[in-house]
């Protein structure tokens, strides 16, 4: 679903007459994402960033066609915006919430699993294919085609990648937020295989942080794939303090689970390059690829 | 987020699970109670374990659990270990226990991010070195209480018979708490076996701070210990994070985003720099008011080790021309920052940002580069040590 994500895509913003929904469907349009309209609960707005506003994700889907919903709802309201979404039939969503419940993830997680849909989230500021469509708010100013597959736990620090990249005259074919929830959608493991086939993609960048065990999953299923293509990885928090989240949910260190050290040795072991600092990663992506 | 011991052994109680007598010790002068004829009386018979209540694991190994056979014994263990710093965390509670016996074993119920389910582990020993080795066991199982002990089932069939129901009706209490608190995690190590019953001897419970709103017993255990869970309470009651990471630290962060957050940490101490602390302020959730800007740099000036602030806000969507005369207020009314502020800002209204912040604040470093304000914050902080 995700590589054929393009311009021709029609998107629906749930929530689109909050203020986020309003802000950043006016914005994905800016970019030349096919938003075709959005919902709301508000029965008095035909009419919001330029689409037409309808009542509930059936009555959207049924006069646009959309099959890809951006959700624009608070955290304890994304459950139900997403069984919303799916019931009506999209085949994709995205939560940008920062803070969904832990247990209201798995119950997402299994309506998407039952439906046979896509999940991008929680806390994650979406995905792109830059030139193509931009799904969420991963900022312009870091986004342009090339060479380079992101996913990331964090937003701000793939903000960072993706700017330098730019900065450096290279860019990125698909770009993933996985997001910083422990219990999410799309996971790295899930990406890898997606990255591996499509053409556009020459290499990997996974930006990950400590906490979870993502990163140690998709080392594992590095090792299994063949057809390699290069995995450049930098996590967060070697100095993250034991037994306390930092600021993602998902970044909780206990004990040795989840620690830089196992994700670094894992990776490594299936032949990702990991980095300690930015520049490093940066830099030798840049050299690598150019 | 990890509860201390005595709080999940509180919850543990509340589902029925069976923990030891014991009693909770936060003023130091219980080591003058020397016995039940002055007063205080420990619970039950000795011998007692102390244990030192800090949200992190590995406290045996630490020096943070004590056995003490006499009464002495374990007020002198108190004594020692109230105000200490175990593992990064200082300790403001210790649990005294009642010994207990029996057979070691391992239980936790937790939830498995990949399947959207739990996961159920189950240990025919217990004890410190349970977490690193190989023999556990576990299985994945649907979430309901119900699913947990068909699987337990499995996990204990190698278990005496007698016991099996007894491991059994815990793990089933486990679940239901997993369930009905939202839990992240339950996991009691060790779990004491005997004839009578099972123990937890000890209790890891991981909560889930983003479900606080709708579970008012965790609400009230995280705010009857505002020190204890003082970064929890400070999340809940301002909206964004701050976590503080060394009370001696030189360098304050005023910063957006948890992941560049936590990376300039790395980046920070990988120069030979002391990071004060963690934060994500979320620029996003200002709404033209300096309160957040204001609140932080109260928190990091409080600390004299102070050297240096790094600002670092990524815009993408937040417009830094508004950023920027909210960090110009915050740094005016913050009579007690006394330190150079470097402020790393990029993205939408970069420009309009330098201007503003070069017009009400002209000796503040502002700039678009991270490797520019990361060097100058250490040439800050190093001409500032010397």
């Amino acid at each position: 679903m995700i590589t054929s994500l393009s311009r021709d895509t029609p998107v629906i913003v749930q929530g689109i007459t909050g203020r986020m929904g309003r802000t950043h469907a006016t914005l994905m349009r800016a970019y030349g994402t096919n938003i075709v309209g959005g919902t709301s609960s508000r029965t008095d707005t035909k009419e919001a960033a330029g689409v037409p506003v309808f009542a509930n994700c059936r009555a959207a889907v049924l006069a646009t066609g959309a099959v890809v919903s951006v959700a624009m709802a608070p955290p304890l309201e994304t459950l139900g915006a997403v069984e919303e979404a799916l019931a009506a039939g999209i085949r994709l969503i995205v939560t940008v919430a920062e803070g969904i419940p832990l247990h209201d993830a798995m119950r997402i997680g299994r309506a998407v699993r039952r439906a046979g849909a896509t999940w991008i989230g929680g806390s994650t500021p979406g995905l792109a294919i830059p030139g193509e469509i931009k799904l969420g708010f991963l900022p312009d100013v870091c986004l342009r085609p090339g060479p380079f597959g992101i996913m990331s736990k964090s937003g701000t620090l793939s903000y960072e990648c993706g700017y330098r990249l730019v900065q450096a005259g290279l860019g990125q074919s698909i770009w993933v937020g996985v997001g910083g929830d422990q219990v999410k959608g799309v996971r790295f493991a899930d990406l890898l295989p997606v990255f591996f086939s499509d053409p556009r993609t020459h290499a990997i960048i996974l930006v990950g942080e400590v906490g979870g065990n993502e990163e140690e999953e998709c080392a594992a299923l590095l090792r299994r794939l063949s057809g390699r293509k290069p995995v450049y990885a930098l996590i967060a928090g070697r100095e993250a303090k034991e037994g306390v989240s930092m600021g993602h949910a998902g970044a909780l260190v206990l004990g040795e689970a989840g620690s830089l050290a196992s994700k670094t040795q894992c990776l490594t072991a299936a032949g990702a390059r990991v980095f300690g600092s930015i520049e490093s990663l940066i830099e030798t992506c840049v050299r690598d690829l150019t | 987020m990890l509860l201390i011991e005595t709080d999940g052994k509180a919850l543990l109680a509340e589902h029925g699970v069976a923990v030891p007598r014991a009693m909770a010790a936060t003023d130091p002068t219980i080591g003058d109670i020397r016995d039940k004829a002055q007063g205080v009386s420990l619970p039950g018979d000795g011998p007692w374990m102390v244990k030192a209540q800090v949200p992190v694991g590995g406290r045996g190994k630490a020096g943070g659990v004590v056995r003490c056979d006499t009464p002495q014994e374990a007020s002198a263990a108190v004594r020692r270990l109230l105000g200490q710093r175990l593992k990064g965390h200082r300790v403001d509670v210790c649990l005294i226990e009642q010994s207990v016996t029996g057979v070691e074993r391992y239980l936790a119920v937790m939830v498995d991010p990949a399947s959207y389910g739990l996961r159920v582990i189950y240990g025919a020993q217990g004890g410190v070195d349970v977490e690193q080795s190989a023999i556990t066991q576990s299985r994945l199982s649907p979430p309901h209480p119900a699913g947990v002990a068909e699987t337990l089932a499995e996990l204990i069939a190698i278990e005496p018979e007698h016991w099996r129901s007894h491991i059994m009706a815990t793990g089933r209490r486990l679940a239901d708490l997993v369930l009905q608190r939202e839990l992240a995690l339950a996991e009691i190590n060790p779990l004491f076996v005997s004839d009578d019953g099972c123990v937890a001897g000890d209790a890891k419970l991981v909560v889930d701070l983003s479900a606080v709103e709708r579970q008012p017993r965790i609400a009230a255990l995280l705010e009857a210990r505002s020190q204890t869970y003082v970064d929890a309470n400070r999340k809940l009651a301002e909206g964004f994070d701050y976590v503080e990471i060394d009370p001696d630290g030189e360098i304050g962060l005023v910063t957006t985003g948890a992941g560049l957050s936590m990376m300039l940490i790395d980046e920070l101490a990988a120069r030979g720099l002391k990071p004060l602390n963690f934060c994500d302020i979320r620029t996003g959730q200002m709404r033209g008011s300096p309160a957040r800007v204001m609140r932080v740099l109260e928190w990091i000036t409080a600390r004299p080790s102070l050297r240096a602030v790094l600002v670092s806000v990524f815009a993408g969507i937040t417009d830094l021309g508004e950023f920027g005369t909210l960090l110009a207020t915050g740094v005016d009314q913050t009579p007690a920052l006394r330190v150079p502020v470097v402020a790393r800002l990029v993205g939408r209204g970069a420009t309009e940002a330098q201007r503003i912040l070069a017009d009400r604040h002209p000796g503040m470093l502002v700039t678009e580069d991270l490797e520019e304000a990361l060097s100058s914050v250490a040439a800050i902080a190093g001409k500032s040590r010397a």
